[in-house]
């Protein structure tokens, strides 16, 4: 975001390179919110981070990160009841977490403007799944907006709220990760004077006590309003019918994928079918879809995944006696993300028109190469805890890969960082799901499979979102399995949002109500719980193998913070305190004579800081510790079964140490 | 109508966002222009595939940007559409080959990082020729040279790596936008001396 904090201070006639997220962020505070909250969520994260790091400068606004989607959905309603305009953003799978506050919402309605944003992830780079949380608002009634630019992600965001309030709905801010993560001009708007954000929760008895006949009669209500907000659809802003051709051909789309599908026409330089941008996808108006159909042959709905618009625009076709046809999934994916590319190539068949030549010839290289090259995942940042747990357990359990040797321990995954264990080199995990289905499918694994051990895995801020009563749980049914809590002290993954494990904030600062887990675990009933540095792996893989032979519940909880964090505090704590830096310096070498290139650091342990070098007098291949990347946590120097690593310590007396024994002669 | 489509690849961690950030912020002054582009992040680990593509778009007049037809806001850069293709790392040069036309400038860094892969002997590592002569095939313009070397040479540290290519980038390839509003840039951003530096050193190979 640009120098003089434009995200705050900006005002009509301002314009920035933002975030999509950040957009959407502004849009809220634009309309004047006082409430924001999240439980963080790739593609979402930013929405509610851009937020709270500025809060200092926003007058009355209230930031949470709430544990999971269900508190902050129900934080939200709170806020709106007591007449704030709240914003809560999730990413897609969130939804399932907060499907029961979302059910309710449409029954006891908003009183001040609520809007629920949501990062989806087709193609899942950061989820679990493809979900299209579009479908929840077949039942849940929750209107639906989709901005199809940077622009819109704000502008409608802020709209949002004064349809919420005219309506009575929460509104669903869709916005996919290519949007999320879209960066580029935003021209900002007018901020709502916030001097007067003040709370007043006025009993509404009638609306918020939602149960028997209540329950039915906010039921019809809603129904009601939904109609009221469907004829408000015909003529609004939102949605655009552009007709300046001859064609009986038309378009249908929405979001991002109608940003493609423009861009796809010039590039295959159509310019004459009819369009019709939703800019809600939910509800939709019977009398604006006739509007669309008329003088119209075929129709095509471009959209990603299983066809949430092609649906209902099918369904409005067979109520209004459309004669033409309709088409869709015949031509788009269900699966996957709809790229840019997916769209050029869709409407090129669908109209029978020849693909750009550079186009084409791109696509085909393209095809032929991908095969032939190396795959690239992600892994743990060098110096990560998580890399030396996989590796302790790896060990515990004897399992190699140099060696390919079979592990008969189940693995039970669950979402975090730690999730990039499942991949080569670790392969450590034998299914993955849901936040917290580690445990509670392992607890039953372990019931019906007995000739196996099961260890299930989890983060900080994943136990705390959902995972105190999977443990409970375990313990009350007499459950026999090792769960290893990887408590690196955030919820790292999203951008390093603070957990109930957060001792130190980055500038050093004490984090207030700072919750000590392996009590909460004991209080759980858990008598077998030890907390362990698991840096320290030689003793963390023999007490992963001892606790693996008790019987019952067992946690291990391997505590280290995540070393992004721990090196940004120290850098910015060295800024401030030169003195703190003047302790002097080590490094890790691997001698070259005594490495028999065993590959116990560089594929067991896998540290992206030790490389292969080219010896440039022999022409070979050696191993060596690449001292711009290593960030010193003495893993490596700890396995090598050849104790080819040292340790040099230098201090500024220019005394040398080698493996802790000083050096006669300094150099 | 004229668009100006730039492809950034390469590493987590290399700096490639940052890339992206700097080349929009140098396009705020018309109003007749617009820039965007998606950019693919992964969690905040290391060494995954990243790309950010910046997308200039520069209007006639007025109506020009205000037609629906026009105004042109996909996130993303098509097959064949990127007019230069920046690569922080030579294998994923290649898997930004699907941008590339005959007329792309393709500017890429030498130094490989071996995917785990590689390292389980499981796959090869292509060579820079192979790499090379397929990137031949498709357009003359390529330029490459050991980036992470020169900064480690210049700067002591990896971290210029990403504003010398930018250097690099007005040095070979014809960009519409002033070369002056990205030294701009950079000398209200943090680290402006060493990026400064950075970027005239990539000017100048
Ligand atoms: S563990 Fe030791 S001997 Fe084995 S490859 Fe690493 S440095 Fe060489
Ligand atoms: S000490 Fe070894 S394991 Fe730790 S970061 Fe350095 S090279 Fe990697």
């Amino acid at each position: 975001m640009a120098k003089s904090n434009l995200f705050v201070n900006g005002s009509e006639g301002d314009k920035a390179i933002v975030l999509g997220n950040e957009a959407i962020a502004r849009g809220a505070l634009e309309a004047g919110i006082g409430y924001a909250s999240m439980y963080p969520g790739t593609p979402a994260s930013e929405i509610i981070a851009v937020l709270d790091k500025n809060k200092k400068h926003v007058e009355n606004l209230y930031t949470e990160f709430s544990l999971n989607e269900h508190i902050s959905l129900h934080g939200a309603i709170g806020a709106s009841w007591s007449g704030i305009r709240s914003l809560c953003a999730m990413k897609n799978v969130g939804l399932n977490v907060a499907s029961e506050p979302a059910q309710f919402l449409a029954y006891t309605g908003v009183k001040a403007g609520l809007v629920l944003a949501i990062g989806s992830d087709p193609g899942a780079p950061s989820s679990s799944n493809e979900q299209d949380d579009r479908w929840y608002s077949l039942h849940t009634y929750m209107p639906i907006m989709e901005p199809s630019n940077i622009q819109e992600a704000k502008d409608f965001t802020k709209d949002a709220f004064d349809v919420s309030e005219e309506f009575s709905f929460g509104i669903i801010l869709m916005a996919p990760s290519r949007l999320c993560h879209n960066a580029g001009v935003l021209r900002f708007g007018n901020i709502r004077d916030r001097k007067n954000i003040k709370g007043n929760f006025k009993k509404d008895p009638e609306n918020y006590l939602n149960l028997f006949s209540l329950a039915v009669k906010n039921h019809a209500k809603y129904l009601e309003r939904n109609e009221l907000l469907k004829k408000y659809l015909i003529e609004s802003k939102f949605n655009k019918i552009i007709n300046d051709g001859q064609s009986k051909i038309g378009f249908i789309s929405s979001g991002v994928i109608y940003a493609h599908l423009m861009e796809a026409f010039d590039i295959l330089g159509v310019y004459d079918h009819k369009i019709l941008k939703l800019g809600f996808s939910f509800p939709i108006s019977n009398e604006l879809i006739k509007r669309f159909f008329e003088g119209l042959e075929k129709v095509v709905v471009v959209e990603e995944a299983e066809g949430f618009l092609e649906f209902q625009i099918k369904k409005i076709a067979y109520e209004t006696g459309f004669k033409g046809s309709i088409y869709g999934k015949e031509f788009f994916s269900r699966t996957g993300e709809i790229t840019l590319d997916d769209v050029i190539s869709g409407v090129s068949r669908f109209l029978e028109k020849p693909l750009p030549v550079s186009f084409d010839f791109a696509a085909k290289k393209d095809k032929e190469l991908s095969d032939k090259l190396p795959q690239r995942s992600g892994t743990f940042c060098i110096g990560c805890p998580h890399r030396a747990t996989f590796y302790s357990i790896l060990k515990a359990v004897g399992f190699s890969n140099t060696d390919e040797k079979e592990r008969d321990v189940v693995i039970a995954g669950d979402i975090g960082c730690y999730t990039l264990g499942l991949l080569p080199p670790y392969n450590a995990m034998d299914f993955l799901t849901c936040m917290n289905a580690g445990l509670s499918i392992g607890q039953a694994i372990s019931n019906f499979d007995k000739s196996k051990k099961v260890i299930a895995l989890v983060g900080d801020s994943t136990f705390y979102h959902s995972g105190i009563p999977v443990l409970l749980n375990a313990v009350q049914n007499g459950a026999d399995i090792l769960y290893i809590i990887l408590d690196n002290s955030w919820t790292a993954m999203t951008g390093h949002q603070k957990t109930p494990s957060t001792q130190k904030d980055i500038d050093g600062k004490p984090s207030a109500n700072v919750l000590n887990l392996k009590d909460l675990v004991k209080s759980l009933g858990v008598s077998y719980v030890k907390s362990l540095d698991p840096n320290s792996v030689k003793r963390f893989s023999a007490q992963i193998k001892s606790a693996l032979k008790e019987p019952g519940v067992k946690v291990l909880i391997a505590k280290r913070e995540c070393i992004l964090q721990e090196i940004r505090r120290n850098k910015s704590l060295f800024k401030n305190d030169p003195k703190v830096a003047e302790t002097g310096e080590s490094l890790y070498e691997i001698q070259k004579s005594r490495c028999v290139k065993c590959n116990e650091c560089f594929v067991e342990l896998a540290c992206p800081a030790i490389i292969l070098k080219k010896d440039e007098d022999t022409g070979g291949d050696y191993y060596y510790i690449d001292p711009a990347s290593c960030v010193k946590c003495g893993v490596c120097y700890e396995i090598c079964p050849n104790s080819a690593i040292r340790k040099v310590e230098f201090d500024l007396k220019s005394e040398f140490k080698i493996d802790g024994k000083s050096l006669e002669i300094a150099i | 109508m004229k668009k100006f489509n730039i492809a950034i690849v390469g590493l987590g961690g290399q700096g490639i966002i940052t890339m992206g950030t700097v080349m929009k912020n140098a396009a705020l002054n018309s109003d007749l222009q617009d820039v965007s582009g998606s950019e693919r992040r992964g969690g905040a680990q290391r060494e995954g595939y990243v790309e950010t593509f910046v997308k200039y778009i520069f209007y006639e007049n007025a109506a020009e940007m205000n037609s629906p037809r026009k105004n042109m806001h996909s996130p993303m850069i098509e097959s064949g559409g990127a007019n230069a293709l920046i690569s922080l790392e030579p294998l994923e040069t290649l898997r930004g080959i699907k941008y590339l036309n005959k007329n792309s400038i393709v500017i890429f860094n030498k130094t490989p990082y071996i995917p785990i892969s590689v390292r389980m002997g499981k796959t090869k590592y292509p060579e820079i020729s192979f790499i090379v002569s397929e990137l031949q095939k498709v357009t003359k313009h390529i330029y490459y040279y050991d980036i992470d070397a020169i900064s480690l040479e210049k700067f002591n540290a990896l971290t210029q790596k990403n504003i010398i290519a930018l250097g690099i980038l007005f040095a070979k390839a014809d960009i519409p936008i002033e070369r002056s509003a990205v030294e701009s840039v950079l000398a209200e951003g943090k680290g402006a001396e060493n990026n400064l530096k950075a970027f005239a050193l990539g000017l100048n190979l």
